[in-house]
């Protein structure tokens, strides 16, 4: 068993990825409570737009700061106009179908991505990366400090957007009956649209931050979007907070899991483990019942 | 149930027949090792289809990793080939076997969750799969439970059964291991399973009013889809003869979903439809001097296609183009048209 000082520097990588965890979860769970599409694309949208950047900073023709800014701006526009395009037609379709669609978008992605930049090692760096200081005897560079700042951040600023403002209400109201919602005079496809975009921007943030945090690969971007998707099935796809723990948790387990020689191995398989376990254990009352909204 | 059989199901019979013998006799006379390799490969995954196929038009349910479950069935093959002296075709069955139960020990406290939740539990247990495969890789010969053996060689290949060694062979034994599946498949769906499948995904309150066992028989797909993916591993165990992790990637469990769905679901030759998607197709372009990644654009498109407009994917929206064609070129030659009087 190794010692407490070979956990150390694990526990600020563990938090960081949480941190990145949290924000594509939140991004996740907004949206699909706001319009019951999950949208399984997600990872591979903010690859696609990390790679834009990657691109651009390459060729030199943009500074790297608006080269970032793209990026993030990136998925917030292809989601939205995927959700402008696909989400009205397949509004009334079981959650599973406009999930299955989702998957479309991302195999486009995919698809594009390894055509235009064949798989080859290329790096992401945020000048946030090159600067850096100690905890304890721990080093720490700001970007793993922006992406849990930014994780806790959007997650609680989410959260209270939700509880407090009216399209966080309408946003709520959508989540329980759409049909009810639009007769109410919400304007429907309105408040799907900013659910898209804000989901789209958090894509965008996250692809740029993992492809920082983990390195620039389209697959392991793309994919590791389900390790982030472990928490927010823990969440059951509801709760904010509960994602936020549930992120920082996933995230903290996979990477405390590395210095234990053993097991270290099998960490990938952390978050699947636990969003299994989780989903078993919260569905273990669960009798077959066939309790449907009305309508 | 005995079937009965008009005259329409005559013809079909006859076709299929007719068919199936091309592809046993004729073709391998006619390719190279290369494409009759390729062909294997289409056979293999028209099974694994098929078990996605009924999961998904017959019972309604999603699973997103059948792939991993072929990696499974793989995995067994490979271990039992190495371990034993078995014949070839009980390997085959065994791998299907435990294959089985193993999907069905993992389905049965999943299929608590419905619908969604589901596809998602089947993608984390893929993805677990997948983890300890990478860590464990696939038996080569060597010693120990594992079986895996880290040499320069890359391990022994797979046996292959005495009368199926060379490619031709294999591929001819394949098709009729595939043909006696797609048989199987087609018995479930004709006869009582099939019809409680039906009652199951149109209304599962509905199936268990009128007294079928819905758990019972959501397990049964389950335990079918994972029978064939694990049979289908073995193939391709045989097939391939050294097998690696990397093939059995999170994106060919969305790639097989994609084809799947593309084939169409609701009829057994969307498989096969699906078969030659996913493996014949890349080939080809390959062939042509095309890269495969307009491949995955294009199924991510067709995905979306197929959900917005086409349900019944290809195998059944094509008999209903041709149809139509032919209508309209019997309009078109009935009258003698302006276009082709101008043509000439």
């Amino acid at each position: 068993m190794p010692s407490w000082e070979d956990f150390k520097p694990f526990i600020v990588t563990g938090l960081a990825l949480g941190g990145v965890y949290a924000l594509s979860g939140v991004g996740t769970v907004v949206l699909y409570r706001a319009t019951g599409v999950l949208n399984l694309a997600f990872g591979a949208v903010g690859a696609m737009g990390a790679f834009i950047s990657w691109s651009l900073i390459d060729r030199g023709t943009v500074p790297d700061g608006i080269a970032f800014l793209i990026c993030i701006l990136f998925g917030g526009v292809v989601t939205l106009a995927y959700g402008l395009a696909f989400g009205p037609p397949l509004a009334g379709r079981d959650p599973l179908v406009k999930a299955t669609a989702t998957l479309g978008l991302a195999l486009i992605m995919l698809g594009a991505m390894s055509w235009i930049w064949s798989d080859k090692a290329r790096s992401l760096n945020l000048p946030t990366t090159n600067s850096s200081f100690e905890v304890g005897d721990v080093l720490v560079n700001w970007t793993q400090v922006i992406a849990f700042a930014l994780g806790v951040a959007v997650a609680a600023g989410t959260a209270a957007f939700l509880r407090f403002t009216n399209v966080g209400t309408a946003m709520r109201a959508l989540a329980s009956d759409r049909e009810i919602t639009a007769t109410l005079g919400v304007p429907v496809l309105r408040v799907e649209a900013i659910a898209w975009l804000f989901s789209g921007l958090l894509a965008g943030a996250s692809g740029l931050l993992l492809a920082n945090l983990i390195g620039l690969d389209a697959a392991t971007l793309t994919f590791l979007f389900i390790s982030s998707l472990a928490a927010t099935l823990i969440a059951r796809l509801r709760s904010i907070s509960v994602t936020l723990i549930a992120a920082i948790v996933v995230g903290l387990v996979s990477a405390l899991v590395t210095p234990i020689l053993e097991i270290s191995q099998y960490r990938d398989m952390a978050p699947f483990v636990l969003a299994t376990i989780a989903l078993l254990w919260l569905s273990r009352h669960r009798e077959i019942s066939f309790a449907r909204r009305a309508g | 149930m005995r079937a009965r059989l008009g005259t329409g199901d005559g013809v079909r019979l006859g076709v299929i027949a007719a068919l199936l013998l091309f592809c046993l006799l004729g073709l391998p006379g006619m390719l190279s090792t290369y494409w009759i390799d390729v062909l294997t490969l289409v056979a293999i995954y028209s099974v694994v289809a098929l078990g996605l196929n009924v999961l998904m038009g017959r019972v309604g349910l999603v699973s997103l990793g059948q792939i991993a479950v072929l990696a499974l069935g793989a995995w067994i093959a490979a271990r039992l080939s190495f371990a034993t002296g078995l014949p070839f075709p009980i390997v085959l069955l065994l791998s299907g076997v435990l294959t089985m139960v193993l999907g069905t020990v993992i389905g049965l406290p999943a299929l608590r969750l419905s619908g969604l939740y589901l596809a998602l539990i089947t993608l984390m247990l893929a993805g677990t799969i997948t983890v300890v495969l990478t860590a464990t890789n696939f038996p080569n010969g060597g010693s120990g439970f594992l079986g895996y053996t880290d040499t320069d060689q890359g391990g022994t290949a797979m046996r292959r059964p005495s009368i199926a060694e060379t490619d031709p062979a294999f591929y001819r034994y394949t098709v009729v291991v595939a043909a006696v599946l797609f048989l199987v498949a087609l018995w479930h769906v004709r006869s009582k399973p099939g019809r409680a499948w039906a009652a199951i995904r149109q209304s599962e309150p509905a199936a268990l009013a009128a007294g079928v066992n819905t758990t019972l028989y959501k397990l049964w797909a389950f335990a079918l889809a994972s029978f064939l993916a694990g049979v289908a591993g073995g193939l391709l165990a045989g097939s391939v003869g050294k097998l690696f992790t990397f093939q059995f990637s999170t994106r060919e469990s969305i790639l097989l979903l994609a084809v799947v769905l593309m084939g169409g679901i609701y009829s057994l030759w969307g498989a096969l439809v699906a078969g030659a998607f996913m493996k014949l197709l890349p080939a080809l372009l390959d062939d042509w001097g095309l890269p495969a990644d307009l491949l995955t654009i294009l199924f991510g498109v067709g995905i979306l296609q197929v959900l917005l407009t086409a349900p019944g994917g290809l195998a059944q929206q094509f008999p209903r183009d041709m149809a139509k064609l032919g209508r309209a070129l019997g309009r078109l030659f009935g009258r003698g048209s302006p276009a082709q009087e101008a043509a000439k």
